[in-house]
């Protein structure tokens, strides 16, 4: 039973995890709360779905529902929702920023949310999709604790995402860049840092991770227009949780909120996932608003 | 000609009960500077508050006390005030993006309960049934549609009133002042904290009042109702009439439920037959470009404050 | 004509509100002009407006012959203006090695090690203190690693403001010495104080602000015995 709620809980966290990276850099470099976060996660989705379509059937590998085409999927719908994310910000959220009203941008973000949603309701209707209709393979890892074979190799490709994310940040200059202006935008300037450039590696980015999230959700769960929605409170509560501006935060506060909500599932019915995220941020914002690792004040 | 008319009475019905919305979310918002994310949810609980007590007995759901629809109304402001109160109790001290989630957050849970408390709310498929103004002129659809715009027009001119001489008061002053230099304001003695939440219970009792008239008005009610959509809605209209201006906030409501209707209408008769059941999310996203047009190109909207609406916004931020 | 040329300056943070109200002044290399004034004068804003961080609504800022006032404000360090700010003038999260990276990223990839090296050698305090968080130093390791990260891109012109604020009255003296250095150097330091005694000790000139405007201007030597000084700052305003 505790077996099954962390393994369960741990790769839907992971999924959270990878979709608040972006949400919790552009909130600490911005200063604005993006409602349009989760959908990056359903047009990542949505584009995989199109190009696996287009890239044929091929043999599913070993013991997964799914084979290369879907991998090969995954990457250029990493980098086309890489681009959706810095075009929002480039026709909407820059012209704003421009005006200098933070909390324009956040009813923005959510008007932008609702429309993107809304066309991929428009486009795709409601019913959802899978990638695959094979039944997948469940393994047995421990007694009670079962997982599929997409489970595991998506938790372990969301992990190395967040690797490769986490040395980014602490070793290269673009990420040194990034925790500079996040930290102090006008002393970057200073140094000689284009906070420009830094913005846009952070839309692409951000968006990126997001749509490996949203393909990750549609392998081990389904594609559908509200997947990217009901991200998008865990989001927020992983992001909060961590310390707005922390990227290990926002990966320890998704696996928190993931193990959370599934823990709640047998409590309180699997309807409430959502509230469950809500809970623990509302939680969070009143006992610690800095979150767990320190990030900016509420 | 007689259906057109008693089709506009409808229309402009609705456009008003949305307009008592944003002229409560124009107090939270453009006098406030409050950020609810969450009008769905007030909107929603008055909805079911008046249901709840002006319905006839069900099996289907609780309440049916089949009381007077103007005992429904006060119900459901009182309801609404009291989930606000509430929440913002616990949330108004927050900065004002994470204000906007956790009222967002606040909504979205509430609209969870409603779906799953069957008992309570019918569950999906919402409650039916419930009394509309006037039904005994219900087969003469233009006098009955003409009362029925009597009567949301007169609440929708009472709100008005009562808002107008709210803001003008000193205690509108305040509130503006807070939005502007909350430091200052509070070295004056005003406790900002007091202010803000009287500022945000009433309107939250106004967007509760505008659920109920909805739901009185159509007769039927569901969780459906009120997802984050309601709430961009009466945002968009906010935001297009022009903040901190209530005129502004009721003109944006007609214009904006207009505009929503006539593209509805449209999509209805441009789009082939099989895109036509998508067309409701299209509409979104028309809606949804609408709004963005407005924050770039008019961000003060038709009737802006007469005053810059917002030094306020930048600092929000951090 | 002089390395910084500054003329008629008008700058504040809101439009018609200016905070500085037409001020010029002139800095030639290996000279230091020292900025004083009582607080809320305008000094920072000055320093701040130089440095492309608040608009400028009227004048001229000339670096070289070159107008500054197009050149954005991350553009400006390449332009050769150095700028410590009066506070946050540390990167707190990244340690003393990073914040001395990000100021280098600026020059050619052979010039960097080099340059850090240099600055170092000048401040060898931060040499032991590479691999701690910069907001982990005390306030004197801090103050040098601002002036470090300023200098690292070789900037002809160094503008900080006050360098010396909370600093015990013995490091007050080692900081502002390693200015004198730095102009020894053949770099045009404008320096914002409040320690007028230490100031006037290593400056050349001093300008004094009251309320946007120059109140004064002349050799640091006639204002070190000038009674308007002593009115200025010892006669309630502020104590030297
Ligand atoms: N970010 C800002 N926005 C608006 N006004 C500001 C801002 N910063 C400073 N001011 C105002 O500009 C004026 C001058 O401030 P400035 O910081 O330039 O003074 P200063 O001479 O540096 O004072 P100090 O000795 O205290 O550092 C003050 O009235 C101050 O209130
Ligand atoms: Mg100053």
């Amino acid at each position: 039973m505790i077996g099954q709620i962390l393994i369960d809980g741990i790769t839907s966290g992971a999924m959270i995890g990878l979709g608040a990276i972006g949400l919790t850099l552009t909130c600490g470099l911005l200063r604005f709360a993006n409602f349009a976060q989760g959908e990056f996660a359903t047009w990542g989705a949505y584009f995989a779905l199109l190009i696996a379509g287009a890239l044929g059937g091929a043999a599913p590998l070993g013991p997964l529902t799914f084979g290369w085409p879907l991998l090969a999927a995954l990457l250029i719908s990493m980098g086309l929702t890489a681009l959706l994310a810095w075009s929002l910000d480039a026709v909407l959220f820059r012209r704003l920023r421009r005006h200098g009203n933070a909390i324009v941008l956040v009813i923005a973000s959510f008007g932008a949310s609702l429309a993107l949603r809304s066309a991929v309701e428009f486009l795709f209707g409601p019913e959802p999709y899978y990638y695959s209709r094979d039944i997948a393979m469940t393994l047995r890892l421990a007694p009670g604790m079962r997982a599929t074979a997409d489970q595991l190799v998506v938790l372990a490709l969301a992990l190395v995402l967040m690797l490769a994310m986490h040395l980014l940040l602490a070793r290269t200059p673009l990420g040194r860049a990034m925790r500079a202006v996040s930290e102090n935008p006008d002393l970057a300037r200073l140094a000689g840092i284009d906070a420009a450039r830094v913005v846009r590696a952070t839309w692409l980015l951000g968006g990126a991770l997001a749509a490996a999230a949203g393909v990750f959700l549609g392998v081990t769960v389904q594609v559908r227009p509200a997947m990217g929605f009901e991200l998008l409170l865990p989001l927020f509560a992983a992001a909060i949780l961590g310390g707005i501006g922390s990227v290990p935060g926002a990966m320890v506060g998704g696996l928190v909120i993931g193990i959370a909500e599934a823990a709640a599932v047998p409590l309180a019915g699997a309807q409430y996932r959502a509230a469950v995220a809500f809970v623990v941020m509302l939680a969070m914002l009143l006992v610690r608003p800095r979150g767990l690792f320190g990030g900016r004040a509420a | 000609m007689t259906g057109l008319l008693s089709y506009l009475c409808f229309f402009a019905t609705v456009a008003l009960s949305y307009g008592v919305a944003t002229l409560g979310l124009n107090l939270q918002w453009g006098s406030a500077g409050l950020f609810n994310v969450g009008v769905a949810g007030f909107a929603g609980v008055g909805a079911y508050a008046a249901a709840w007590i002006t319905a006839a007995p069900a099996a289907a759901h609780w309440g049916g006390f089949a009381a007077p629809i103007a005992l429904g109304w006060l119900g459901a402001m009182l309801a609404a005030a009291l989930v606000a109160a509430v929440i913002g109790a616990v949330t108004l001290r927050l900065r004002a993006d994470y204000l906007a989630i956790t009222t967002f957050g606040a909504a979205v849970t509430l609209q969870l309960l409603a779906l799953d408390l069957t008992a309570l709310t019918g569950g999906p498929f919402g409650i039916a049934f419930i009394p509309k103004p006037f039904e005994a002129l219900a087969d003469r659809p233009l006098a009955f549609g003409a009362a029925n715009l009597a009567l949301a027009a007169a609440v929708t001119a009472a709100a008005f009133l009562a808002l107008e001489r709210l803001t003008q008061s000193p205690w509108g002053r305040v509130l503006r002042a807070l939005r502007e230099d909350e430091a200052a304001a509070a070295s004056l003695g005003k406790a900002p904290a007091r202010f803000r939440l009287q500022a945000f219970v009433i309107g939250a009792a106004l967007i509760g009042l505008s659920g109920a008239m909805q739901a009185q008005f159509f007769g039927f009610i569901a969780p459906d109702n009120y997802l984050p959509v309601f709430t961009f809605q009466v945002w968009v209209m906010l935001v297009v009439g022009g903040a901190g201006n209530n005129r502004g906030a009721l003109l944006g409501a007609v214009a904006v439920w207009a505009l929503w209707t006539l593209s509805g209408t449209a999509l209805a008769l441009l789009l082939p037959g099989f895109w036509q059941a998508r067309g409701a999310a299209l509409r979104v996203v028309a809606i949804g470009v609408v709004l963005a047009a407005t924050l770039l190109a008019r961000p003060r909207g038709l009737i802006g404050e007469r005053a810059t609406v917002s030094r306020h916004v930048a600092q929000a931020g951090g | 004509m002089s390395l910084l040329e500054v003329r008629d300056l008008v700058a504040g943070y809101e439009p018609g509100l200016p905070i500085v109200r037409g001020v010029g002044f002139a800095l030639d290399a290996g000279e230091i002009l020292v900025l004083l004034g009582p607080n809320g004068a305008g000094k920072s804003t000055l320093a701040r407006a130089v440095a492309g961080l608040v608009p400028v609504a009227e004048g001229t800022v000339m670096l070289g012959g070159g107008s500054l006032l197009a050149v954005p404000a991350h553009r400006r360090i390449g332009a050769g203006l150095g700028f410590v700010p009066q506070s946050g003038n540390v990167f707190a999260a990244l340690t003393v090695a990073e914040n001395l990276a990000i100021a280098a990223a600026v020059l050619p990839r052979a010039a960097r090690a080099g340059r850090i090296a240099a600055a170092l050698a000048l401040f060898p305090d931060l040499a032991a203190a590479r691999g701690r968080a910069a907001g982990l130093l005390s306030g004197g390791q801090r103050q040098m690693l601002a002036i470090a990260r300023a200098l690292i891109p070789a900037p002809r012109v160094m503008a900080l403001d006050e360098p010396s604020a909370g600093l015990a009255p013995k490091l007050v003296g080692t900081v502002l010495a390693k200015l004198r250095e730095i102009a020894a150097g053949g770099v045009a330091v404008l320096l914002v104080e409040q320690n007028v005694r230490a100031a006037l000790a290593v400056a050349d000139r001093a300008m004094v602000l009251v309320e946007g405007r120059v109140a004064h201007a002349g050799t640091a030597a006639a204002l070190r015995d000038d009674p308007r000084v002593a009115a200025l700052y010892l006669g309630g305003v502020r104590a030297a």
